[in-house]
This record gives structure tokens, sequence and C-alpha cells, in this order.
């Protein structure tokens, strides 16, 4: 089973090296920039004003300006579910050629088990290989560095996605039994599910903290670079009065300001959570394939 | 002796369709045994079952006296299986397709799948979208045989293939299932296909079986009566009235059995096999005759 996949997968494989390869790449390069420039920078400014004015430093700069990691690293997880997991059973269903594979000497159970735990290993280490140096280029930028904005893209999210994304995709084929509908279906499924998780459920992992300051220059990443500020401030006048999320002529005068937040200490624990979700949600969807291309594809 | 295939009361729904409906036939053991009937007649559908690709909406099916659905562990050793179109990796070369059947089969002999390529010349480095429809059959059938089967069981092998290719390839299975005394299965919606190769018939229709058995007791038990002209409803001592068409002064009778002292002026002449099955294809009730294997399989 071991080369038969291989056999039957290696284009997706050099696919998926290439590109996750590219990333890290790109990611490393930028990360090492990062930390020469961090020698010689003050601490009050972000590492990336550092950068060396050279075209090393352009390049990084570049990358940097563009994200190009950023959205390479939400993007992949996606690709993986999309153009690996949804084509796994769907194009043997197509190409009727699981007639053949599910009438050697291997039982249909044990051919699919085999092949999505050989697919899915490789992918959920190179996905964490690649998050994990988004990690060290944030862990660079020093301390003050907010994580919370590129939440997504960091291990272990990075390789929880992607292994929800395959499952999401193998049960997508193995449903709609045409490779390319069950791809699309992959695609916006996913992106549905982060979006709302990111959107409605994050913020409620934990219950977060409010702040309350009169120092209106105490607002935001302002207060704290770290966290993660949650909606808008609300300002309020001396009776207790909501004046509105902004402070401005005609406003009135406010006297306070309240706003809830996620400190940066909480960080590797929403991640634990949000990891914990999508391989939950994996699992189940797997075991939902599973039962399916066993027992309702008869 | 358990037979190779045994299914009684078997049936399959898809949906609100029976593909297949109160199906009871044995397959004996040693014969190259042809499925036959129209396209959409539920052969596929028998063949799957009886491979283990389907479970069965009623009755059960038995192969080698074990279920295809709950044992097939017991049985993928054992059976052969080539499905309709032949299908192949088409990015795998030949020899990569050998090596599929030598890693996913437990029992495989790679010399003789080997020796069974080259014997039809196919290089083992061609890529098999490349090969043609008569040289990927080739291809789909060593895999088949690689393991050794005890019973094989091919859906339409030859269905788009050219006339010499079916020639050639039905001179090839039959070559290699008689060394071996392997029990075949084969279906087809060409009666020509199977005239020369099989030496029992099943012949199914709308989701039920016809008619099945040896193919000479087949032949010597039905035949074309041609006389005057009689009524619809005209009575046969010691046969059974399959089929009868009429013109103004003459009557044809398709009958089971035979009909001893001809009247004046009636003939009798033997039915070739594909008029037999043409027929039964062609008589919707002669499926609810009593059909003659049903004797033997009681037996």
């Amino acid at each position: 089973m071991t080369w038969v996949t291989w056999r039957q997968h290696r284009l997706e494989a050099l696919w998926a090296l290439v590109l996750a390869g590219l990333l890290a790449v790109v990611t490393a390069y930028t990360a090492y920039e990062l930390w020469v420039a961090s020698a010689n920078c003050p601490p009050t400014i972000g590492h990336g004003d550092c950068l060396s004015n050279d075209v090393f430093g352009q390049i990084a700069q570049s990358i940097q300006r563009f994200n190009l990691f950023q959205y390479g690293l939400a993007v992949l997880p996606a690709l993986a579910g999309a153009f690996i997991g949804a084509p796994l059973v769907a194009r043997e269903i197509e190409n009727g050629t699981q007639h053949l594979a599910w009438t050697q000497g291997v039982t249909r159970m044990r051919w699919l088990l085999m092949k999505l735990a050989l697919i899915i290993v490789p992918l959920i280490v190179a996905a964490a290989l690649v998050g994990y140096l988004e990690v060290v280029l944030l862990n660079v930028q020093g301390p003050l560095t907010n994580r919370w904005d590129v939440f997504d893209q960091q291990t272990p999210v990075v390789p929880a996605a992607t292994f929800f994304a395959v499952a999401l995709g193998v049960a997508f084929g193995a449903v709609i039994r045409r490779s390319v509908p069950a791809m699309a279906a992959t695609l916006v499924a996913f992106v549905i599910v982060r979006v709302g998780i990111g959107e409605l459920v994050r913020s409620h992992y934990i219950a977060p903290l409010m702040k309350t300051t009169h120092d209106f220059n105490a607002v935001g990443t302002q207060a704290d670079p770290t966290a993660w500020w949650l909606g808008f401030p609300n300002y309020y006048d001396s009776t207790g009065h909501l004046l509105g999320n902004l402070i401005g002529p005609g406003a009135g005068q406010p006297s306070y300001v309240i706003q809830y937040f996620q400190p940066g200490d909480r960080f590797w624990a929403f991640q634990t959570i949000e990891s914990a979700i999508l391989s939950g949600l994996a699992l189940l969807i797997l075991a939902f394939a599973v039962y399916w291309v066993t027992r309702r594809l008869t | 002796m358990i037979a190779p295939i045994e299914a009684t009361g078997l049936g399959k729904r898809f949906g609100r369709t029976w593909a297949l409906r109160d199906c009871s036939v044995r397959v004996p053991a040693g014969k190259i045994a042809g499925l036959v009937g129209p396209n959409g007649a539920g052969k596929t559908t028998f063949l799957h079952l009886a491979a283990g690709l389907l479970r069965p909406t009623a009755g059960e099916i038995r192969v080698f006296g074990r279920s295809p659905q709950s044992q097939l562990l017991l049985l993928l050793d054992r059976v052969g299986f080539v499905a309709q179109d032949t299908p192949l990796y088409g990015q795998f070369s030949v020899g990569d397709m050998l090596r599929f059947g030598q890693k996913l089969n437990r029992r495989w002999d790679q010399a003789a799948a080997e020796a069974r390529l080259r014997n039809v010349d196919i290089p083992f480095d061609k890529q098999i979208s490349h090969l043609s429809g008569g040289q990927r059959s080739q291809v789909a059938l060593a895999i088949a045989l690689g393991k050794h089967p005890e019973l094989l069981l091919l859906d339409e092998p030859v269905a788009r293939l050219d006339p010499l290719a079916r020639r050639e390839f039905m001179q090839r299975l039959t070559e290699a299932v008689a060394e071996e005394g392997t029990t075949v299965l084969l279906s087809s919606h060409v009666m020509a296909d199977l005239e020369r190769v099989c030496d029992y018939l099943i012949i199914i229709a709308a989701g039920q079986v016809q008619v099945a058995g040896d193919i000479e007791s087949l032949l010597a038990s039905h035949h074309l009566l041609v006389g005057p002209r009689v009524n619809d409803d005209v009575r046969l001592s010691g046969a059974e009235l399959i089929k009868a068409q009429h013109t103004e002064r003459q009557s044809s009778l398709w009958i089971r059995g035979r009909v001893p002292g001809l009247g004046a002026g009636w003939r009798e002449e033997p039915l070739p096999l594909e008029e037999l099955v043409i027929t039964y294809l062609s008589a919707p009730h002669a499926g609810a005759l009593p059909r003659p294997e049903l004797e033997e399989a009681a037996s």
C-alpha cells in the first residue's frame, strides 16, 4: 500500500514539497534578515524599520510588505484540502479504479486507512514546520510583537487546519464522487468554517478581560501591543453615559474608556484550543468518510 | 461440492429501482459461464455483488460458501475481478500496474503475470494511457490472473474491443483458465462473444434471471417448430411454448422440450444459441417459466 500510495500521489507530493519549501525559504530568509537587523535596532521601533538598506534588506522588506508568508500560510491548508483531499476517493470513483483497487487482496477499509495515514501525516509534518518558521519570524521581532494578527499562520494551528481541510476534502470527495465539485465544496466549506471560527468563536475561548482607564493615550495596542483588542473602545462621560467609539469635536467630553481584550500571555492557550477544535472536527469528518466509503458506497 | 457462486433470492435496489430482483442462480465449478443480457439488465450489479463491491438489498449470495460482504477478506485472494471498461491507473506504466498487483495481493505470481504480457508483446515501460483497448484488457486480465484466482469475474471485458482483439482476448482467457481449472463468470450483451468460449449460460433481463444452464443441454432442449397456422393457445404435450409468431399461413413456435409425433406439415428445427437468447430476452413471460437449472441446484 505504501508503494501504491506513493506511486499514485507522488506528483501531488512534489507540488506540496515545492510550495511548502518556497514558503519555508521565504520565511526563513526574512526571519534571518530581521534577526540581523535586530542587533543594532533600538527597542522602541519595530525591527522591520531597521532592515539594512542593501539589496538583501530590501528583498526582506518587500516580502514583508506583501505579506507573502501570511497569505501563503493561510491558503496552503485550503489548497491541500482541495487538491489532495478532495480527489483522494473522488478520482478513483470517476475513473472506476476503485473497482480495481477494492478487488485486490486488501479490504476497502485498510486501503482507505493506509492511504489517509500515508498522505495526511507528511502533510501535517510539513505544515507544522512551515508554521513553526512563522513563529520564529515573530520571535526575532522581539517581545512586543503582536502574534494575534497572524493567528492562523502559526503552528500548531496551521497543521491542525491542514488536517481539517484534507479530512473535509476526502469526505466531500467520497460523498460527491466527482473531483472538481468536491474541490469547490471543500474550498467553500473550509473558508466558511475558518472565518466563522476566527470571527465568531475564537474570542470566547476564555472570557476576555476588561480594561478601564482615564488615559486616552493608552488605548488598544498603545496600551499593550501584545494583546488582542476586541472590538472598538467605548468612551464614557463622567456620568457613565456611553458616548461612542470615537472621541472628537461634538462627541461630548469623555471621562474614561472601556475596552475588552485577550492578553498576550493567553496566545498559546488559544492556539492549543483552536488546534484541538480543528483536529477534533477533522477526526469526526474522517470517521464519517471511512463509514461512507466502506458502508455507503455499496 | 461448494459452488463458486450461489445466489438465493438475491436482490439489489438503487433508490426506487430494482437493478436485480429475486435472483436464484448457481454457477458450477470449472465452467466458463456467460452472463448475458441487454444493457441495464443487472449483469454488473450481479458481478459487483459477487465481488463484494455491493451489498444485497434482499436475499444472499455465497462465493465458495462464504459471504462476499461479511467475509470478504477470506475471498479476496481467491476471486479475480475485471471491472467494466477495464479500469487501470492511466499514469502508471505497465510495469507499475503489475507491481500494484504484487503489492496489494498476498497471493501473487509475478513471473506468470510478466510472461502473460510478454506473450502478447506489451512493453512494460509503456504508460497505461498509451495502450490500445486490446492491450489494456490484456493488462487487466494479467492482473486479475496474477493471484491465480479460483473464480474469475469479468464484466463486459471485450465490449469496447475490435473483433480481432476480442478473439485474442477470449483465446488468452480460455488458455489461462484451462490450465488451472478456474471457474469464470463473464458478462456480455453480445452473444457472439460468449458462444465460442462458454459452456454455461445465464440469461438475465430486467433484473431477473430468465434461464440458466449448460449450453449443450439448453440447445438440446429448445427447438423451433414451423408448421401450418395455429392459435397462441395451442397445446403442446411435453413442451412449453416460449414464444409464437404467425404469418397468414404459417406459425413458428419457440419451445422448450420436445413434442413427440409432430403433426403433418410440421417440422422441428434446432434453435441456434443466439436465437435462443434473443427469444428469452424478447419474451417477457419467459422468466416466469420453471427454470431447468433450479432442479440441478436443488439436488
